[in-house]
């Protein structure tokens, strides 16, 4: 439905990428390059979201952990010598490897009892974070938090090109694995599980996969947002707010779509930018329309769309006019 | 001797998860009557009572009791109306004890003042329930469950009593029981309506039947009309 | 044997925290046994009861407990309110449509609570909240105690009123099996709303009792919904007096991991220790068995 094919589309979103790659060096106002920063670090998380909750039928609640894991890799690296670049892959790979390791116990539970379990694990590694002092007392400012030591040469506009970076990736990986065989397998398992696995479908395997690739990202994406604040604490790292900016994010643009996510978390951030002052509120309007979205269309907004005859003609009229 | 229509179901067809079960189905049941619904196991037997318990509500036509229409009503208001359902498989509550389960039965307000009288009545027809009583639901063997689910029906103080398949799975004996008690349950005036596989069995004890095959009514009317019935003896009697 | 005396106090203080776990949890598991939902906004909901008190105390110079008599009539209507309107619409959607609108809930609560009362912590300071109590030659809080008491009393009357009232019958029959509730002439719609209505009744009571023993902030809530869900799985969902146990296993394991291990370890052991669980035996030791 939303298989918008991109042959005829490479052109408008290269303009697209070349346009937000540019804008720093055009001298565009920093608060507008935060935000535009945060909208991709946030797409990352959310299309990672979808890919678990939407395509795998895993109602995880433990991104944080990825999110959490990925920055402190980093951060911590900085104080052990790492340099930068190997302290962004490091972190993602930490997050994998974490997912990789709870997964067994994990999987094991089912509907309710997976989502809660998952909601825990962040939970848990924020208090693992206020006892551990990895580095030590090199602490500024007492507290659990850790500075970064170094930038290591990465200007917040190098920084703000990996956010885009990560942002744009996600969008590709996922549509990549949607495409794919491991795509069509999720879709088995999603519909019945059972019937999946009497069909020959590893359904461990392949959730694991998905969960690994969903860990990776939100790690990366976690190094990248930790790079650019300098600075990391256990209580917002670890925080259940990142899985809610990616679910009120995925389910207002439509969960299970691949443009959803980009929509609803356009919306997020565009909430977060009006009300910046006021970030409470924020968040209150974003709590109200998950509500008002999940009562009045809970197939989201491009789920809602894809329903209408309009949209329908303009994908006709857009395919039709190839070559 | 007139009877007063109790239940009429006018041209009913019923979907269940949007395949067609039930095809322009009708019957008439009257006041005091014992009758009977005979069909294989995929004929739509069970729809059709939870579509008169208004657990299922039919896409066309209507379902008429006492002469009001009660084909949207909620399953609950269709209980305060008089008709009561003893399910498929019993549908005892496991975890409650036998002397609840009765309480339960009871729920619906014009049948709460009449519970001790009632419960009186139940262990006088099932006196097994009686020495049970605070056992729990799952501890009963199937002809006391099959007994409880009844006396249950019967706590409702129903006007109609609807039973799924009451000899599912129990012994002869048993099941000459439970039809002895059905007759008495008829000459307190309460009108049966029962679902059974066994031909025999429903031709013997009911007084009108219907027929039903694959969704349709195919053949219906007095019993014993039915008896001489050529295609009844054929089908079911293999003569 | 000093070692036995040296236990002690941690396990008296196990047993009575214990009260205010199983209190708190008590709502989740009636929700839980009831309509198999696990309410995430629970934790917020027992926060908001906690603010209720402190605004009462605070604003009205009114005792926090003697609050509940306004908070509770409010958090049933609430409750009923949430059920009938989100939930119940929640449940022909999607399989985790319950869950994101619990969530919604949640995200709002914490944040208009932030707003409110600022992310400061706050506590139910008042005069007797303060005081302690003396078993020999040992001393503990008395808002313990007044947990354990109220825990205890909390979980009898719901416990009695399942058992003996109409209502609380046709809860347990609609937990059991809802389509022959339904035959049984009862309003399984209207049941479900009363069963969450009673659960956020016992949330305005747990809040108000949290926070007499405890600081809270509007960040608060989470921690408490593990901590409830831990009692209910450990305890078993749907039984009273299974999550009164679990209620005291938790404490136990709070107290004693403190007492054995470290101070700020507790919470830690107490996350893992449900954890653990969740992964062994999630139906609990009391509950009854899910059926497929």
């Amino acid at each position: 439905m939303t298989n918008l094919r991109l042959r005829g589309g490479w052109i408008p979103l290269s303009i697209v990428v070349l346009i937000l790659a540019v804008l720093p060096v055009a001298g565009v106002s920093g608060r507008w390059l935060l935000y535009i920063f945060l909208f991709f670090v946030y797409l990352s998380i959310a299309n990672m979201w979808n890919l678990l909750c939407g395509y795998s039928g895993l109602v995880c609640l433990c991104l944080p952990a990825f999110v959490g894991l990925g920055g402190y890799t980093l951060v911590i690296g900085t104080w052990i010598g790492l340099p930068t670049p190997l302290g962004i892959i490091a972190g993602a790979l930490v997050a994998a490897g974490f997912a990789l390791l709870i997964s067994v116990p994990v999987f094991r539970l089912k509907g309710i009892y997976f989502a809660i379990g998952t909601l825990v694990v962040p939970e848990v590694l924020k208090y693992v974070f206020f006892l551990w002092r990895p580095v030590g007392g090199a602490l500024q400012g007492g507290g659990a938090g850790y500075v970064l030591k170094t930038a290591d040469g990465f200007s917040t506009m190098d920084i703000y090109w990996l956010g885009l970076f990560v942002g744009f990736a996600s969008v590709f990986l996922l549509r990549f694995i949607l495409s794919s065989k491991l795509g069509s397998g999720l879709a088995a398992i999603r519909d019945n599980e059972r019937t999946a696995a009497i069909c020959g479908i590893d359904v461990f395997r392949l959730k694991l996969y998905s969960f690994v690739i969903a860990a990776l990202v939100t790690g990366m994406a976690g190094t990248i947002f930790y790079l650019r604040q300098a600075y990391i604490e256990p209580a917002s790292s670890f925080s259940i707010t990142w899985t809610m900016i990616a679910i009120v994010g995925v389910i207002t643009g439509g969960l299970r779509t691949q443009a959803g996510p980009i929509l609803g978390t356009m919306i997020v951030v565009l909430l977060l930018f009006l009300l910046s002052r006021y970030a409470g509120y924020s968040l209150i309007i974003q709590g109200i329309i998950l509500l008002g979205v999940m009562l009045a269309a809970p197939q989201g907004i491009m789920g809602f769309i894809g329903k209408t005859r309009i949209y329908r003609s303009v994908v006709q009229l857009a395919s039709e006019r190839r070559y | 001797m007139p009877q007063e229509t109790l239940l009429k179901v006018s041209m009913i067809d019923v979907f269940h998860s949007s395949l067609q079960v039930l095809w322009n189905v009708s019957l008439t049941i009257k006041a005091g009557e014992i009758v009977a619904l005979i069909g294989t196991n995929s004929s739509g037997k069970s729809t059709l009572l939870d579509t008169i318990s208004n657990l299922i509500h039919p896409i066309k036509g209507s379902i008429d009791f006492e002469g009001k229409s009660i084909t949207t009503l909620e399953p609950y208001e269709t209980v305060d109306l008089g008709i009561s359902q003893v399910p498929e498989g019993r549908g005892i509550f496991p975890d409650m004890t036998v002397l609840d389960n009765l309480i339960i039965g009871s729920y619906n307000r014009k049948a709460r003042p009449k519970r001790e009288q009632n419960l009186q009545m139940v262990y006088d027809l099932f006196p097994r329930l009686g020495e049970r009583r605070s056992q729990l639901g799952n501890t009963l063997s199937g002809g006391e469950q099959q007994m409880l689910a009844i006396g249950r029906g019967l706590m409702s103080a129903p006007k109609l009593m609807l039973l799924d398949e009451m000899s599912l799975g129990l012994s002869p004996l048993v099941v000459n029981y439970l039809y002895e008690a059905l007759r008495e349950i008829k000459e307190r005036g309460i009108t049966i309506f029962f679902v059974e596989q066994n031909v025999r069995r429903s031709l013997a004890e009911a007084e009108t039947a219907y027929i039903l095959e694959r969704g349709r009514v195919v053949l219906s009317g007095p019993v014993a009309e039915l008896r001489e019935e050529e295609e009844v003896r054929k089908a079911y009697f293999g003569v | 044997m000093t070692d036995l005396a040296d236990l002690f106090t941690p396990i008296v203080m196990g047993i009575l925290l214990g009260g205010l776990y199983a209190l708190i949890a008590l709502g989740l598991s009636l929700v839980f046994g009831v309509m198999k939902l696990i309410n995430v906004a629970h934790g917020d909901l027992v926060l908001f009861g906690s603010y209720f008190g402190y605004a009462a105390m605070t604003l009205l110079g009114v005792d926090p407990i003697l609050s509940l008599v306004m908070s509770i009539p409010i958090l049933f209507a609430i409750g009923f309110f949430i059920q009938k309107y989100l939930m119940r619409r929640a449940f022909g959607i999607s399989m985790e449509a319950p869950l994101l609108i619990a969530f919604g809930i949640s995200l709002i609560l914490q944040n208009v609570q932030q707003i409110t009362w600022s992310p400061m912590a706050r506590g139910l300071t008042t005069p007797y909240a303060l005081e302690s109590f003396s078993i020999g030659p040992f001393r503990f809080p008395l808002s313990y105690l007044l947990d354990f008491i109220a825990a205890l009393v909390v979980t009898l009357s719901l416990r009695e009123f399942l058992r003996r009232t109409y209502l609380g019958k046709a809860i347990n029959a609609a937990s059991q099996d809802k389509r022959t509730a339904l035959l049984m002439g009862i309003n399984t719609g209207r049941v479900y709303a009363f069963a969450f209505a009673i659960a956020m009744a016992t949330a305005a009571i747990s809040g108000v009792f949290l926070g007499l023993t405890f600081p809270f902030t509007p960040t608060s809530g989470i921690s408490f919904l593990i901590l409830a869900f831990g009692v209910v799985i450990i305890g078993g969902l749907g039984s009273m007096l299974g999550t009164f146990i679990g209620g005291m296993i938790l404490g136990l394991a709070q107290t004693l991991g403190g007492y054995f291990a470290s101070a700020t370890a507790q919470m830690l052991i107490l996350y893992v220790i449900v954890l653990v669980v969740l992964a062994v035996k999630p139906q609990g030791l009391f509950g009854r068995k899910e059926r497929a």
